[in-house]
């Protein structure tokens, strides 16, 4: 069989699987089966067994259950309800005042969460009525927070890196610290959007609010600060090379527990249902991941990645060429897969491709997750723009229309990470130990 | 039956969060060691030298236990990943022949690749291969949990598929509607 007609099949299969509803773990591997199957004599089934053990018989991975962990501890917090009243006496005098609590709360707490749809929900059902009740512009209420809410899986500790890490062999911790800048300039480009919209739009913004007083400040401060700090003591451990990722995220499991310990909310319930919550979450990727790994070998024997990359290869193609079909691409595979899927399949099929193109793997990775955040707030299928349906009672396309500029935003970011890889590039090649 | 069957479940989403309890606690001892070490050593003192021999591959046996013991437990709380795009088009009927055809799939491919896995198991033991670590374990004995946590998954969908073919609402469909309610569909 001639590889166009495989890979036009191995396509049907997979899309028509998805489609059909079956997830995505079986899907990858009944993909995985029918390449081997139609394309090699080689024995599929203990294959499949060596390869599901090989890929989840691994130190590293441990990271992932320990940074769902101590996500799933604090968002059982106080930390959840203490959001808006710990940020808001900071941003009241900025352009824009309160919808600033948008970004900054969605910043903080993906960075403890690392669940998009989480983070959007937690933040929103906070932000939403307090902001409507003060005046705020509704659509562009609802806008930052369908933005902000992606931001969870690029700030670290991100989910979605550790499973790219995983994927392709390349350091977690590399990974994290490329997250980093990116991931504040994005949330420094959505905070001057709108603060230029305030500006230019004075009439649609209410009055600001009096100073807080020093008192405000002080009692803010402390409900936020354990938590920045339990951040930048995991981040920080991991930068400076004391830690390796897993290590980083016991202590933080350790340091959430301390934390909602002493600041209440930690009862037998939520112990147990943090722990069950982040055994679930763990598995679901596990699956999904052990699917993905098996399909990336069974390529392997049709040859089909090999043949694209050298296909790319002998085009002459230049990188940003490159780089800006495979984002249309991942925008269309955008609108209706999620981001953990994009990247699994990406790994199994494009990873030799982009790298023959000379294109650094770990800069690939964040552009990757920038491109999956996009799908985020894309429709029909966006898993933040589901959220906020639900919350505020819009449509799917409405909501999808305030994110318009947010999504605007995010393309912006990926072309000036494409201009400028360094923003991503640099903090990883500082790096203490290596 | 229907009670034995969930204690199952149960007991095995249990053993993965044993797992975890138990990555959490041999790396917390294995930090721990190494700043008392470190104080020690800033205070010119005899380093205890204390580590937890082969955390490393302990660590991958028990994050493969945890993703595998959890399986079943993740299917009934439709915590795997699907689309469910096209099931906002079609009726209760059309939901339930969809449901039941992604579910009989499903058992296929959990089957073969139990089949296959367990195979691996018997080879494991035959053949007596150990791992490479300090602390010399029988490869067998890890990979065994991971064929129990297939076996039990394999199970929970054979559950899952009857309960659709009866005409009955199964678990995962359930919980997806509950999450609909409160989060919207995805």
């Amino acid at each position: 069989m001639d590889i166009a007609t495989l890979s036009i099949i191995l396509l049907v299969v997979l899309f028509g699987l998805l489609l059909l509803g079956l997830w995505v773990g079986f899907a990858l591997l009944a993909v995985g089966i029918v390449a081997m199957e139609l394309a090699t004599g080689a024995p599929t089934g203990s294959i499949l067994a060596t390869k599901i053990w090989g890929s989840l018989n691994v130190w590293d991975l441990t990271a992932l259950p320990m940074f769902i962990w101590m996500g799933e501890i604090l968002f059982r917090s106080r930390l959840s309800s203490d959001l808006f009243t710990g940020l808001s006496p900071f941003t009241r005098r900025l352009p824009g005042g309160l919808l600033h609590v948008n970004i900054l709360g969605c910043a903080l707490f993906a960075a403890v969460s690392g669940s998009s749809a989480a983070t959007t929900a937690t933040v929103g059902r906070m932000s939403l009525p307090e902001l409507k009740s003060r005046g705020y512009d509704m659509r562009m209420a609802i806008g930052t927070l369908a933005g902000s809410g992606t931001f969870g899986f690029l700030i670290p500790p991100s989910i979605i890196l550790i499973v790219y890490g995983a994927a392709t062999e390349q350091s977690i911790a590399r990974l994290f610290l490329a997250g980093l800048l990116p991931g504040l300039m994005l949330a420094a480009m959505f905070a001057g959007y709108v603060m230029l919209w305030s500006l230019m739009h004075p009439d649609r913004v209410p009055a600001p609010e009096p100073r807080p007083t020093l008192r405000q400040r002080a009692r803010a401060l402390k409900l936020l600060l354990p938590t920045v700090l339990l951040i930048v003591a995991v981040i920080g451990s991991i930068y400076a090379g004391l830690a390796s990722p897993t290590e980083a995220a016991v202590v933080g499991v350790a340091g959430a527990l301390a934390i909602s310990g002493l600041t209440g909310g930690l009862d037998r319930d939520s112990l147990i249902g943090a722990l069950r919550g982040a055994a679930m979450t763990t598995c679901m990727i596990a699956f999904i991941l052990a699917g993905a790994s098996f399909l990336t070998v069974a390529m392997g024997f049709t040859g089909i990645p090999r043949t694209l990359a050298s296909w790319i290869g002998e085009q002459g193609y230049s990188q940003f060429a490159l780089l800006s079909a495979l984002l249309v691409f991942f925008i269309v595979l955008g609108f209706f897969l999620d981001g953990i899927s994009i990247v699994v399949l990406t790994t199994s099929v494009i990873l030799p491709m982009v790298t023959a193109a000379g294109i650094d793997p770990i800069w690939f990775g964040i552009f990757l997750v920038l491109v999956v955040e996009m799908s985020q707030i894309t429709p029909p299928v966006g898993f933040n723009l589901f959220v906020l349906q639900s919350i505020t009672g819009r449509g799917i396309f409405e909501i999808a229309l305030m994110a318009l500029p947010f999504f605007l935003i995010l393309v912006l970011a990926t072309a000036v990470l494409s201009v400028f890889p360094e923003i991503a590039l640099w903090l990883p090649g500082t790096m203490m130990s290596r | 039956m229907r009670k034995a069957l969930d204690t199952v479940y149960g007991a095995a989403l249990a053993g993965a969060c044993l797992a975890m309890v138990t990555i959490a606690t041999l790396v917390l001892i294995q930090v721990l060691g190494r700043v008392i070490d470190q104080g020690l050593e800033a205070l010119g003192m005899e380093m205890l030298g204390m580590s937890i021999p082969s955390v490393a591959e302990f660590g991958g046996f028990l994050f493969v236990a945890a993703a595998f013991l959890a399986l079943p437990a993740t299917l009934r709380a439709a915590g795997h990943v699907r689309v469910t795009l096209i099931l906002r088009g079609f009726g209760p009927l059309g939901n339930r022949v969809l449901a039941a055809f992604v579910l009989a799939i499903a058992v296929g491919l959990a089957g073969y690749a139990t089949w296959y896995v367990i195979l691996d198991v018997l080879d494991a033991y035959r053949s007596g291969s150990v791992s490479y670590g300090r602390i010399v374990v029988p490869l067998w004995i890890p990979k065994m949990v991971m064929a129990a946590g297939l076996v039990i998954f394999t199970v929970a969908l054979v559950d899952e598929l009857v309960t659709t073919l009866r005409g009955d609402d199964p678990a995962f469909r359930a919980a997806e509607r509950a999450r609909d309610m409160q989060e919207g569909p995805r």
